[in-house]
């Protein structure tokens, strides 16, 4: 049991595992120019299994992520087809009338001390929350870009993740691990995993690269969970109880013409059982519809999504959309790490990309894994338990918080949109947070942990964009006028930070435009 | 705005070029874009920082006159009092254009020298003629034509030298916060300047190859300049 481990050996070859094994070899300074290998780090990856080639938004944490891996931020939106994402935009989620609210990545100005809401609720006349803490949505009403090209790589004028083409960014972080950080990359299908006798995955068997031996195994098979599910038998939790949403159909649409403008945000359209994604690469727009099985069919939630994609593009370029069909259990494993083998991506778990939040947890989970990497056999367990505590918990509030944008809808004639407001359907904590903040809007003390994926600035825009009602205590408080003094004075601060950005930053399309020809500098 | 002609005899027989400096001729620059080729004569009166073009983000060299837009603080009474005047100060109203060989097809093309009419140094009264009598090009177009021709090679030079420097991680960002006599400060943001510390840590071969490329004596020269800024400051706390 005392083993020190010198070999990591990640299990498939999509974005999961190679960001995965990027995040981790960074992390230990592997590299291929100057040698380094404290431990060998092996990625084996089956010619024969395609990659599911989804997740195409990225949180802001993405640009750290790749910073540190040593990956220039010209060549990834250059070789990705990336564009900037600023948040999402929801089209139709409250009552279905053309209602619309953001979530931008910014959370509302000087958050960290002094909270907006409540003098924004008390205001007469006023334009939604986001727009009035927040410059970002309407820098993203015109498409506009989050930096400048004088900008360094990976540096802002407002907070930005990426949407990029997921296939691309596979291939891409692919070429960065083997080229760059020197990952030892092994072509071949798993045929058998081989148990050690105290029960540990000894090795693996595959078809053309024999047996690979190894201390830590990674399991990024995707749904597939080969290791973690299928070997260890580790069961998945059905979350469909509190999120519906099991099917998708997938499709890529043209844009109108070549110089159309790119969004700069998410747009999530709700529908009659599901929701419509529409993310804008510079090259083509990434479109699908989400959707619960039990509440409509497939071929009503084709129907919907065609529609949608003739009001992007035109008549000609829509009858050349082709769609692809996934299915998905939503729901996590029981545990994520058991043993020497530790689940990372849709082996570890699935829900619907609401707030695309597949690619951060594998950030997350990498990172720590990572971090902590243990050095022997004998503290692993340990490592384990605290991996495990923490996603699950992590797993717990990104349900809650999905489940957030489905509550507060006014949609009862739909049966999709009725079940979602059945208490038997709302997790207890998010049913206790919600009668909470009907008398206190969320603040700091809603942030549970420290690394909360959802901050609760995330809980506010959410919330008051749904038209959610904070009725304010009516007993005066000893700051009441001062902080009434201050807010009127931010709010006045974020229009003119608002014009100021709206005047200064380019469209997506021009940045990216010359980005192409000049790039971004790193200083 | 601009309006740039081709200099030619027939049309510029009469067009004469004002060649003191004030704020009236456009003098009145914070900063004028400089070249490497340049930087040893530069060293010895202004402070050269590297900056990022608003448009395409490309790093350039500019000597620094001023510490706001529209302060130069080396012009006075019609004299740009520095013993070295920048090539792109000493270059106006001209520019260098491309004309197509064949007027048919933009494929091919030729340097030719052309003149700002409505730059306030071009007037038909004062100042140095381009042309002779005869319509022989004058010892001061002949000079204009040789600076741009310098400029020319310099702005080539140029864009290979600050690629190197990034190569090497030779520019660190820079912000530099002065407080003048009168109490009032400035803080200049935006600036790049050459990053010593990571050139005291190359070695052999990277010097080697700035040396060979011409790079390495205005890296030391734009180091060099930087004492120069005491020298602004002191210009402005003595007005």
């Amino acid at each position: 049991m005392n083993d020190p481990i010198n070999r990591v050996v990640v299990v498939g070859g999509g974005t999961a595992g190679w960001l995965t094994a990027g995040i981790i070899a960074a992390e230990h300074c592997i590299s291929k120019s100057t040698n380094h290998r404290p431990f060998e780090l092996t990625l084996i990856e089956s010619p024969d299994i395609s990659t599911i080639g989804v997740g195409e938004g990225t949180w802001p944490s993405m640009r750290s992520t790749l910073q540190k891996m040593g990956i220039s931020e010209t060549d990834l939106l250059t070789n990705c087809d990336a564009s900037f994402k600023q948040g999402t935009f929801f089209k139709d989620w409250a009552t279905g009338d053309g209602d619309t609210y953001a979530h931008p990545f910014t959370a509302p100005y000087r958050y960290a001390d002094t909270n907006l809401a409540p003098h924004w609720r008390a205001r007469a006349e006023r334009p939604s929350y986001s727009e009035s803490v927040c410059p970002q949505p309407q820098l993203c009403s015109k498409r506009l870009a989050p930096k400048q090209i004088t900008t360094p790589e990976y540096a802002f004028n407002v907070n930005y993740g990426y949407h990029l083409d997921a296939t691309n960014l596979a291939a891409f972080l692919k070429r960065h691990c083997i080229d760059v950080l020197g990952v030892k990359h092994i072509q071949a299908t798993v045929t058998e995993i081989n148990s050690a006798d105290n029960g540990d995955i000894e090795s693996i068997s595959t078809d053309r690269a024999g047996t690979i031996a190894g201390g830590l195994f990674i399991d990024c098979t995707g749904s597939k969970s080969l290791l973690l599910g299928k070997h260890f038998g580790i069961a998945l939790q059905d979350k469909s109880q509190i999120l519906f949403n099991n099917s998708a159909l997938a499709t890529q649409v043209p844009y109108p013409t070549d110089d159309a403008p790119i969004e700069s945000c998410t747009l999530s359209t709700a529908q009659d059982a599901g929701w419509i994604w529409d993310i804008g690469l510079p090259s083509r727009r990434g479109v699908g519809h989400v959707y619960s099985s039990g509440h409509t069919s497939e071929e009503q939630a084709s129907d919907a999504l065609i529609k949608y994609v003739e009001s992007i593009t035109t008549a000609s370029k829509s009858k050349q959309v082709s769609l692809r069909k996934l299915t998905f259990e939503p729901g996590h494993r029981e545990k994520f790490w058991h043993r020497n083998c530790v689940a990372i991506g849709m082996s570890a778990g699935f829900i619907e990309p609401l707030e695309a939040s597949a690619l951060v947890l594998v950030e997350l989970s990498a990172s720590m894994i990572a971090e902590q990497l243990p050095a022997t056999r004998s503290v692993m367990d340990l490592v384990a338990g605290r991996f495990n505590k923490r996603f699950l918990f992590r797993w717990e509030r990104i349900i809650e918080f999905l489940k957030l944008h489905y509550v507060l809808n006014k949609k009862t004639a739909l049966p999709y949109w009725a079940d979602n407001l059945a208490p038997s359907s709302v997790p207890d904590s998010l049913k206790e947070s919600l009668s909470l903040w009907r008398h206190i809007s969320p603040w700091h003390y809603d942030s549970h942990h420290v690394d909360d994926l959802f901050p609760s600035a995330s809980f506010q825009y959410v919330l008051y964009g749904m038209g959610f009602e904070t009725t304010s205590s009516h007993t005066k408080r000893k700051t009441e006028e001062d902080a009434a003094n201050l807010a009127a004075t931010l709010f006045k601060e974020n229009i003119a930070k608002a014009a100021q950005l709206m005047s200064a930053l380019p469209t997506n399309r021009e940045l990216i435009n010359k980005i192409n020809t000049f790039g971004l500098q790193k200083i | 705005m601009s309006n740039f002609q081709i200099v030619s005899a027939s049309k510029h027989g009469q067009t004469r070029v004002v060649t003191a400096q004030d704020s009236s001729y456009g003098d009145s620059l914070m900063y004028v874009p400089t070249f490497p080729l340049e930087f040893r004569d530069i060293q010895s009166c202004y402070p050269i920082f590297f900056l990022k073009e608003v448009e395409l983000g490309q790093f350039f060299a500019a000597a620094l006159c001023g510490f706001e837009p529209g302060e130069n603080l080396f012009l006075n009474n019609g004299n740009w009092d520095a013993s070295y005047l920048p090539m792109m100060i000493r270059r106006q109203p001209f520019l260098i254009a491309r004309q197509a060989v064949d007027p048919k097809s933009a494929d091919e093309t030729l340097p030719v020298i052309s003149i700002d009419m409505d730059h306030p140094r071009v007037s038909d009264k004062e100042g140095e003629r381009l042309f002779s009598e005869e319509g022989k090009p004058s010892d001061f177009l002949q000079e204009a034509i040789q600076l741009l021709k310098k400029i020319h090679r310099a702005h080539q030079h140029n864009e290979n030298f600050t690629k190197t420097l990034l190569q090497y991680d030779l520019l660190e960002s820079l912000t530099l916060d002065i407080t003048f006599n009168n109490g009032s400060k400035k803080s200049l943001t935006d600036f790049y300047t050459i990053n010593e510390t990571k050139l005291y840590e190359l070695e052999g071969q990277a010097l080697a190859h700035l040396n060979k490329e011409g790079y390495l004596q205005p890296i030391f020269m734009a180091i060099a300049s930087f004492s120069r800024l005491r020298a602004l400051i002191d210009r402005k706390n003595t007005p």
